[in-house]
């Protein structure tokens, strides 16, 4: 239990955490710090738990020990607001098969903004970030229609739809044409202009995307 | 006070449990087994016969049936106690002895149901009657079975125990719910009962709370028991485990 | 909050109509069945009609429980709706949506089969009828809620779609006695308000602790 302790760190700080998945540890007693205005790279073997690392940062699988901290608050204390401010972006893309697309990304976007936005301007939003990526008119297309790339796509429309202020994103730039990737790059590179904080993992590394930390991940 | 509270955490210790219950087990087994002997010995002898409703002999079978339907319950509202203790404070070993009261509860409940319709079959004429207190037994035996088949359903052991103990909880608050609507049921449609209300002939009451309290104690020690098999098969890479196992320390610089 | 994830439940499950429609054929057929299996006369089929009507009520409503969670579970939706509202909020749109879609129409198709089983035979008008559907509407609501912790706590389990029935059929048990001795007791012309009343009952308790439990099991299943 975390008596008050003087938590000097802002942005996303995780204190002494042990991650383990189906009985096996994956990580013990790790200490990492994302500040505001940084992307760190998450690296490391298949297996190796990047994803239940991730996963427990973004507040969805237990630690058995340690505390992780937004702002200097513990995440899972109301006041922390961290659900308000984080997008996480998982391998499973999160989309309904049955609804188009509109109806998938005004969804979220509804639900993050709690129904405080103007369904006109939205939807326009939402034309507007799909002609960027190069999926433009396909709005009333049902999710199950796309192709895999473009299903991607829509997943990561998300992030110009939804303000937030970290993004915790598994594997974002697998299987994305160049031109996509240049696009989340320098997306990526605004939102952390802006003091947004950005974890990522991939496979390989990113040229167009310059990173401030890298953090391994690796089997005993 | 706070010793109390000390016990209590050390009991969360995986080694401390498996060592303390490692030395209460064999006092255990010896209070049953004299408990037994001498429960068996007043109920199979040194206890009167029935005559009021002609049962003779077979009214022998309540020192074995009441004790069991008593501990089916009582074993489930351990499950549940344990359960909470696991979700709230988070405690593996809490969650390791709900597994492990599981199973003997659930044969407790068997052998209430068996012996009920063994007792049955002279009294009533069939092996099986819906009365109110044998149709929430078996009520009961679908809820142990089920958190069994819950807990067996998942590859992932930590979801097993959390998604076990909220089954156990849900399930012990409906147990009141169960019997009262079922003896409700059982009345509305004049059923018979198995035994009568009512205070017990002294001569009946020693053999019964005897055996009571030999139930009691076979049950202590069948849970004590799975729940030591429970914590190895829990701890099986922890170096304590190994020496146990082994019987050698595992010390680095040792032969 | 709820309103925004309960309309993407109705949504997304009036898609897949298909799937909620058969349920509700299959209460009719199951109900139809037992003419066949014991005997076409009013007066017998009148007498099964509480206990029948509300067994084939019981199965047709775990049977479209899955689809409100297997999906979501399957495809992440689930998870992000855990991250971006509570689980209580999530556990409350599903089951709401389970009953609007099941339980009303339910509720609304009673009246045919309580024709089929001659509810009313012998009766000056259709009082027992109203009883029934009385009975199904404070009957199912708890059913859903039930259900909800059934099915949340099976998510992550290996997918045996009759296990949620293993588990919840016990804790139905109240509310079948209840709800079909409701049918029953009007049938007989006596008073049927104290088992209403405890259908109510059961309703209150299960609305306070059903869903947070669903709430916690889905956070468990997903974590």
């Amino acid at each position: 239990m975390s008596q008050s302790q003087d938590i000097q760190f802002d942005g996303l700080y995780a204190h002494e955490l042990t991650v383990s998945r189906s009985e096996q540890v994956l990580l013990e007693d790790a200490d990492l710090h994302l500040a505001p205005s940084t992307i760190t790279y998450l690296y490391g073997e298949n297996g190796a738990g990047k994803t239940s690392l991730m996963r427990c940062l973004a507040g969805l699988l237990p630690a058995d020990h340690g505390v992780v901290y937004w702002n200097k608050k513990p995440i899972s204390h109301p006041d922390s607001g961290y659900f308000q401010d984080l997008i996480f972006l998982a391998h499973s893309l999160s989309m309904k098969n049955e609804l188009t697309i509109a109806e998938n990304l005004r969804f979220y976007a509804n639900l993050r903004l709690k129904g405080r936005v103007h369904q006109k301007s939205l939807s326009n939003d939402i034309s507007g970030v799909l002609r960027e990526l190069g999926i433009g008119g396909l709005e009333n297309r049902m999710f199950a229609e796309l192709s895999a790339g473009q299903q991607h796509k829509v997943a990561l429309a998300r992030l110009m739809l939804e303000p937030a202020k970290i993004w915790i994103l598994d594997e974002p730039f697998v299987n994305l044409d160049q031109k996509t990737r240049g696009w989340l790059a320098d997306k990526t590179l605004a939102f952390k202009e802006q003091g947004g904080v950005v974890l990522f993992t991939s496979h390989h590394h990113i040229d167009e995307l310059p990173v401030d930390q890298n953090v391994g991940v690796e089997h005993e | 006070m706070a010793n109390a509270w000390r016990w209590f955490h050390q009991l969360g210790s995986p080694k401390y449990l498996f060592q303390k219950t490692g030395q209460w087990l064999p006092w255990i087994w010896g209070a049953t087994l004299i408990l037994l002997a001498v429960g068996l010995y007043y109920s199979l002898w040194a206890s009167p016969i029935e005559v009021r409703q002609g049962q003779g002999h077979t009214v022998r079978i309540m020192y074995v049936h009441v004790p069991a339907a008593a501990l089916s319950m009582i074993a489930y509202i351990a499950m549940a106690i344990a359960a909470t203790v696991g979700l709230v404070w988070k405690m593996k070993m809490a969650f390791a002895a709900v597994r492990s009261i599981a199973p003997v509860g659930a044969a407790m409940t068997f052998l209430a149901l068996f012996t009920g319709s063994v007792w049955g079959k002279p009294t009533w004429g069939t092996w099986w009657e819906w009365d109110a207190r044998m149709t929430s037994e078996l009520l009961l035996l679908f809820l142990y079975l089920g958190y069994i088949a819950l807990h067996a359903s998942f590859s992932d052991r930590s979801k097993a125990d959390k998604a076990g103990a909220i089954l156990a909880i849900v399930g012990v608050i409906n147990i009141p719910i169960i019997y009262l609507s079922v003896k409700w049921w059982n009345t509305l449609h004049q059923g018979y009962s198995v035994t009568e209300e009512g205070a017990l002939d002294p001569a009946f009451q020693t053999p019964l709370f005897l055996m009571l309290g030999a139930m009691y104690l076979l049950f202590a020690a069948l849970v004590i028991m799975r729940l030591r098999a429970e914590i190895i098969l829990r701890n099986q890479k922890a170096r304590w485990v190994t020496e146990w196992a082994t019987g050698q320390s595992t010390e680095r610089g040792d032969a | 909050m709820i309103l925004t994830l309960l309309k993407r439940e109705l949504k997304v499950a009036r898609r897949n109509w298909i799937g909620l429609a058969i349920p509700l054929l299959f209460f009719i057929i199951v109900v139809s069945l037992f003419p066949f299996a014991v005997s076409p006369e009013a007066p017998v089929l009148q007498k099964l009609a509480p206990g029948v009507i509300w067994v084939a009520a019981l199965l047709a409503m775990l049977l479209s429980l899955e689809q409100f969670y297997r999906s979501d579970y399957q495809d992440g939706s689930l998870e992000q709706l855990l991250l971006m509202s509570s689980p209580t909020s999530v556990a409350i749109s599903k089951i709401l949506a389970h009953w609007l879609l099941t339980g009303l129409p339910l509720v609304i198709l009673s009246p045919l089969l309580a024709v089929l089983m001659q509810i009313n035979y012998g009766s000056a008008g259709s009082s027992h009828t109203w009883v029934l559907m009385l009975s199904l509407v404070l009957g199912t609501p708890t059913l859903c809620l039930l259900g909800a912790v059934g099915m949340s706590l099976t998510l992550a389990a290996s997918r045996n779609g009759l296990l949620v029935s293993i588990l919840i059929i016990p804790l139905y048990v109240p509310i079948l006695i209840f709800g079909a001795s409701t049918v029953t007791a009007s049938l007989e012309n006596m008073r049927y308000n104290g088992e209403l009343a405890i259908l109510g009952a059961f309703l209150l308790i299960a609305i306070v602790f059903a869903p947070f439990a669903s709430g916690r099991a889905l956070k468990i299943s997903v974590g």
